[in-house]
This record gives C-alpha cells, structure tokens and sequence, in this order.
C-alpha cells in the first residue's frame, strides 16, 4: 500500500506541510516535519496535495504511488 | 513591460535597481537564464527556479563565503550562520532552531494580536488627524521591531536607535559602503554591551540569553561569535519583516478587489501573504562562491567566481507558475523560494510569516478601505503614504 513520508535529507523545516496539513504533519522540537501515525495514506486529501505541491524542498514524497 | 533594451550586463539587485527589475528577471526568462553582470567586483546572476534550488542544495560545489551579502552588511566578520559551510554550519544553526519552530512561535502568538490590534488602532488615531498617514513608520517598521525584540531581548529605551542603523547598513551600503561600516560599528558595540549584560544576568534574557549559555562542539560560543550571530539576527528579524509587511499593504492599497476579498476572507490571509512572498520578497537575491568548476544551464562557472541565486526571478520563472507577473492572492500552488532552501532555509520564517498574517489581519480589520496617497516604490522601508478612499 502506498504510503507518505517526510525525507529527512530534504525538509529543512519550513513547516509548509504542518501549515497547509496539520492533521497529516507534524514538527519536531528541532523544526521539522513527520508524517502523523495513521496519515500515511492521507495524500490525497486536497490539503495534503496542496502541502505537497507548496514544499520548498519537495521533500513529501508518496511511495508506491502516482502524486503529482 | 518596458520596450527599452535592458542591459542585464549591469544587472543590479539594489536601490533604484529594484524599481524595474521585474523587466530585467523577464529578458533573463525570455534570453538570458545565466549571465554576467559586472557589478560588486562580477558576478553570474541565475535565475531559472530548478537552477537555483539545485545550487541551495548543492553546499559542496557552492560556498555561502565570504558573504551571502554582496555587498556586504558593514561589516567584514563573516555572519553566522548564513555565512558558514558545513560542518561548522550545522551546529550553530541546531543552537537556534528550537526557537523558531512553529510550536515556539505560537507561544508569541497573543502578544503578537495585542501588539497588531495596538498599532493599528493608532494608525487609526491618525487617519482621524490626518489625510495620509505613513503606514510604513507608524506600522509596518514598529511592529517586527517589537516582535522581535521582545524575543531577542532588546530594550523598549533601545529601539529608537534601530531603525537608523538598519537605513545605513542595508539600504545606504551600496551608495555609502563608510556610513553602513559607521552603523555596523554601532550595532558591534550595542551587540557587545548586549552580550555583557546577558553574561551578568541583568539583560531580560531573549535569543542573546540562550546564547551566551549555549555550547557548540561541548565548548561555549565565543565572544567573536556571539558577536556575529546577534549582530545578523538583529538584521534579519527587523528589516525583512518590516519590508513585507510594507509591500503587502502597497499592494493591497492600489488592488481594491483584493483588498475588499481579505477583508471579507480573513482566512485568505496566508495564502495572500505566501503570493506577495513570491512577488514582492524582501529577499531578491543572496550569492555564493563556487569551489569547484561547474555548469549552470550550460554555463561554464570557474571555481572561485561569484554567482547570485536571484530568487525574486526564481519566483517569476514561467516554468513554475502560471502568469508569473499577475499577484493573484488566491493562488494555490506557491512552491516560492522567497525564504530560501537547503540549509539556509531562512530560520525565521515561521516567525516572519506569522508577523504578516497577524499584522495584515488586525490592519484589515481596523482601518477602512485605503489607497495610495502618491506613487510609492513597491520595495524598501522607506514611507508608505496611504488615504482612506473616499467612498468609505
């Protein structure tokens, strides 16, 4: 099953997602940004597609599945 | 768009330079993605969006010394953290980064409301007393000074001195490099009295508290180092915000229909706040160094030359975004890269973003339907002289 992650080498903590999602995201102490157990598959609710789209780091990323 | 051959070999990102380069970042879209501009010493401007987020994730091959800053902000110490590589980087930004978070900023977030309602409630005051009123000295400059101040631990009886200093640091700098060295001087010597009265406990605390207890590498910062990282965060917690805030509303006041969709969208804000991000940054641009050869869109750049990753043209690319000139405040994907990325990422953007929203916010909520008073430049801090309109 196709699942959503913030990657680690990428987010630089513009809290974008955490902004747009916070139901999908949340911030660790440091600032960045971690998918919310259970939303993994949440990438398809029209939040979580606009917190994709406006990462500056491009950073969210749906694995094992087409997310434009 | 102007039919006047720009001559983008004298590209420049300052002062009067700013009043047309949004025809300059079109040639560069339209012929001319990389280029050399002669101006600070030379440098190659780059302005596709994919070439410069590339660069800010690519610190092995493009170096942030000596400065960030071309030219530099009256001072020749190197700013910390923007103006360090890793590995030395990492660790002195993690010192800062728990601050900043969205979490952290949150806890500001009543007196940030209460600080919005007031100022806005005496711009009011002055529309009663006055025709035009300079939104820019009476809201969009005060209100990121207190902000910020009350989180870095400046006092009330300081401020008045603030403002002058930014003038002749950021904006006087590339007219008169002496008068930005005279002020930079001055903030050295506030930053160091700071530093002081921190170490012997009768400072309030705030950012330079945390500081001067903190350690890198298990050993304290430096007095040096304490020196630069407040002298740049005085920087750039007051200017960046204070400009986008002022450009927000000249927007605002020349877009009645936009400024009417706010007002009755209070929710839009953000998103509204994130389009003047991209269009209107602070930000236009900050340089790098490379250390090694490279190529950028089939530009060859030699190891040691300078290059300036213009990100005011990166957020006006027709590659990223539909009508890349149109400030269309509803606008939904808005990947802009107005804060920067990679690990520079601006570390007070959750805190800048935040003083927009609120202070737009209260601003809308306050003050009737406005306009212009006279023709204003979209960029600076300088005044920004709005009536209400009449209608109102």
């Amino acid at each position: 099953m196709a699942e959503m992650l913030v990657d680690p080498a990428r987010c630089q903590g513009h809290a974008r997602c955490f902004m747009l999602a916070p139901e999908s995201f949340y911030i660790d102490d440091d600032g960045y940004g971690h998918v919310v157990e259970g939303r993994e598959q949440s990438f398809d609710e029209e939040n979580v597609r606009k917190a994709i789209r406006n990462c500056p780091e491009r950073a969210i990323k749906v694995v094992g599945a087409d997310v434009d | 768009m102007s039919d006047e051959e720009r001559n983008l070999g004298e590209f420049d990102y300052h002062g009067v330079a700013l009043d047309t380069i949004f025809d300059d970042y079109a040639e560069m879209h339209d012929s001319s993605p990389v280029g050399h501009s002669s101006k600070y010493g030379g440098f190659w401007y780059i302005a596709k969006s994919e070439d410069i987020f590339a660069a800010e994730q690519d610190p092995e091959t493009w170096s942030v010394g000596p400065s960030m800053l071309l030219p530099a902000f009256g001072t020749d110490m190197p700013l910390i953290p923007i103006d360090i590589d890793p590995p030395t980087h990492g660790p002195f930004r993690k010192l800062l980064l728990p601050m900043f978070t969205p979490m952290a900023i949150g806890k500001l977030e009543p007196g940030m409301h209460e600080t919005a309602i007031e100022l806005s409630d005496q711009v009011k005051a002055a529309f009663h007393e006055n025709d035009v009123v300079d939104v820019s000295a009476l809201f969009a400059r005060p209100y990121p000074t207190i902000i910020f101040s009350r989180l870095a631990g400046y006092a009330e009886e300081d401020w008045p001195m603030f403002d002058q200093w930014i003038d002749d640091i950021i904006y006087e700098r590339t007219k008169s490099p002496e008068k930005a060295t005279a002020a930079g001087d001055d903030l050295i010597a506030y930053m160091d009295r700071l530093i002081k009265a921190n170490r012997d406990g009768t400072a309030s605390g705030g950012i330079m508290g945390e500081l001067v207890k903190a350690e890198v590498d298990g050993r304290p910062l430096t007095h040096d180092e304490l020196l630069s990282y407040g002298y740049l965060l005085f920087l750039a917690g007051l200017d960046t915000t204070a400009w986008a805030i002022r450009s927000s509303i000249w927007y605002l006041a020349q877009d009645a229909q936009a400024q009417q969709f706010l007002r009755d969208n209070l929710e839009a804000i953000p998103d509204a706040t994130e389009e003047f991000l991209r269009t209107l940054s602070p930000v236009q641009a900050m340089a790098r160094t490379a250390l090694k050869d490279t190529v950028v869109n089939g530009q060859q750049i030699k190891a040691g030359e300078r290059a300036v990753l213009v990100f005011g043209a990166g957020n006006r690319d027709p590659e990223v975004y539909e009508n890349p000139n149109d400030i269309d405040i509803r606008r939904e994907n808005n990947r802009h890269l107005a804060f920067g990325g990679g690990i520079h990422r601006c570390l007070g953007s959750n805190l800048g973003r935040k003083e927009v929203n609120i202070s737009l916010e209260h601003f809308l909520k306050t003050i009737p339907p406005f306009e212009l008073a006279e023709e204003e430049p979209w960029h600076g801090v300088g005044t920004l002289r709005l009536r209400l309109r009449e209608e109102s």
